[in-house]
């Protein structure tokens, strides 16, 4: 009968073990999960601040921005080989800040994950979103990480007089909801 | 009752023991800190090299297109309003460009036209300095060198800048000396300063490029051209530069000589002794030579060539060979 009861504490030993291991592998594990998290951001901002200097308004397929779409009929973009930082800056510097911010929109949708909010600003001035919501800016003085890109941007604004804007420094700001 | 024994405590403590190890040991914390901060080390690098790559791969290059361009208006402007030539053209050309003088005096004042103000090299390259500071926190010290511009091909400018460039952050500096850039700009839109000076600004005429092929002229064709003003570059050419107008030399220059036909509805008198070709003209070639020029009629042969159009326009025989006018269409005007 004593052997028997023996068995039983090694047993429960045994398990204590396990027990003891298991806890210690996920607290390992649950490290390992989050800590990732800032340099995704931060990605994040980088390669939505490249995808901007990048990216030329001639390989936009793009019906409101692109070769042929809205904008470009209406001639408020001309230069083809403009990036899309470029054409923002563009029109900062012409003072079309709403068409700025349009075109932001239009052309930054669904390159961030929705989990995320951005802001662009170009010469210290936002210019994407113009006019934050509530919701916005509680989540940015609330969140945790927020990380920002900065480039600066500069291009001709008049071939024919070859009149020059800028340099101006863009900036992005990301951050989770 | 035996005694319960009491060994699996140590098994406990071993476990707990090589637990604590193996979280000491493998914690990511201390890992990911290193990662993370060379991880920022190195975009801070990349920002800053692709900020140094950008300045004088395509900064600096726009500069000198957009500079050069205005420097070429107002050395332009300047021709019309002083009208005398511009002495010594490159060291003009790198005055204006750098500082937006000439001759140490603002060339938009005596223009009257304020075109170089804020928009020399040394102003864009101030301005980049500053947002080089505002958007990397990064100090930078461009040190700018000699401006050429010459021609190897006649409807281009080249142009090179030397320059020095030091820029300096709490990571790294980046120095790179006697950096030569080079680039390039169509003379296509311009006016011809020749026109400017001789014809006292009573005439002026823009570059166009003549798209006709060298054996292709007719006299139909050089009606066109005449009418339009446009230009064209025989090889090996006897005619100057567009840069060799600025300075009113006529002189050839094989590589890049360009020419026109002055009209002669746009000068007075409109009948003058002299070949109508814009250098010959201009430094009057033939003026004791009429023999040696013809007028673009041959009412004898039944033929008034240019001359419903453009009466007096005369040409002299190496020129009524280029343009393909034959001896139908063409007499002695003395």
């Amino acid at each position: 009968m004593i052997h028997k009861k023996r068995g039983y504490f090694f047993v429960l030993d045994a398990a204590l073990g396990i027990f003891v291991l298991a806890i210690g592998a996920f607290l390992i594990a649950s490290l390992y999960i989050n800590l990732p998290e800032p340099s995704q951001v931060g990605l994040l901002s980088d390669d939505f601040l490249d995808f901007l200097s990048d990216t030329q308004i001639k390989d936009l397929n793009n019906p409101y921005a692109g070769i042929g779409g809205q904008l470009w009929k209406e001639g408020s973009i001309t230069n083809r080989d403009n990036s899309l930082l470029q054409q923002i800056g563009e029109f900062y510097s012409k003072g079309q800040y709403s068409l700025a911010e349009k075109f932001i929109q239009n052309v930054s949708a669904n390159t961030v994950p929705s989990q995320f909010n951005y802001e662009l600003w170009i010469d210290g001035q936002i210019l994407y979103p113009r006019n934050p919501s509530p919701e916005e800016i509680a989540s940015k003085s609330k969140t945790a990480l927020m990380l920002t890109s900065k480039k600066i941007t500069f291009g001709v604004a008049n071939t024919t007089e070859s009149s020059l804007w800028g340099p101006y420094k863009a900036e992005v700001f990301v951050w989770q909801k | 009752m035996a005694k319960i024994s009491k060994k699996g405590i140590f098994f406990t403590f071993i476990s707990l023991t090589i637990m604590a190890i193996l979280i000491v040991i493998y914690t990511p914390q201390a890992d990911i800190t290193i990662q993370k901060d060379t991880r920022a080390e190195r975009v801070r690098i990349e920002s800053i090299n692709n900020y140094v790559n950008g300045l004088e791969n395509e900064f600096m290059i726009t500069v000198m297109k957009a500079t050069a361009q205005k420097t070429i208006v107002s050395l332009n402007l300047y021709v019309n309003k002083t009208q005398s030539s511009v002495k010594d053209f490159d060291a003009a050309f790198a005055e204006v460009m750098l500082n937006g003088t000439i001759d140490n005096a603002a060339i938009d004042s005596i223009t009257g036209k304020k075109i170089m103000e804020n928009n020399t090299v040394s102003n864009w390259t101030a301005r980049f300095i500053e947002a080089g500071w505002d958007t990397y926190n990064v100090n930078t010290s461009i040190a700018l060198g000699n401006v050429t511009a010459s021609q190897a091909t006649p409807w281009h400018v080249s142009l090179t800048l030397k320059m020095s460039l030091d820029v300096k952050s709490n990571l790294a500096e980046w120095k790179r000396d006697n950096v030569t850039l080079k680039t390039s700009i169509g003379i296509e839109g311009f006016h011809d300063p020749l026109y400017l000076m001789n014809a006292r600004g009573s005439y002026s005429n823009r570059i166009k490029i003549s798209e006709v092929e060298f054996n292709q002229w007719n006299i139909t064709l050089a009606r066109e051209h005449l009418k339009n003003g446009t230009y064209v570059h025989w090889q090996n050419s006897d005619g100057p530069s567009f840069i060799m107008r600025f300075s009113n030399t006529t002189t050839n220059s094989s590589c890049c000589g360009i020419e026109s036909l002055v009209n002669p509805n746009m000068i007075s008198p409109e009948d003058q002794i002299g070949s109508y070709v814009d250098y010959l003209f201009w430094n009057q070639t033939y003026i004791s030579q009429c023999t040696q020029l013809y007028n673009i009629t041959n009412p004898a042969a039944g033929n008034i060539g240019l001359w419903d159009e453009f009466r007096f326009f005369k040409l002299d025989i190496d020129h009524l060979t280029k343009y393909n006018i034959t001896s139908e269409y063409a007499i002695r005007s003395c």
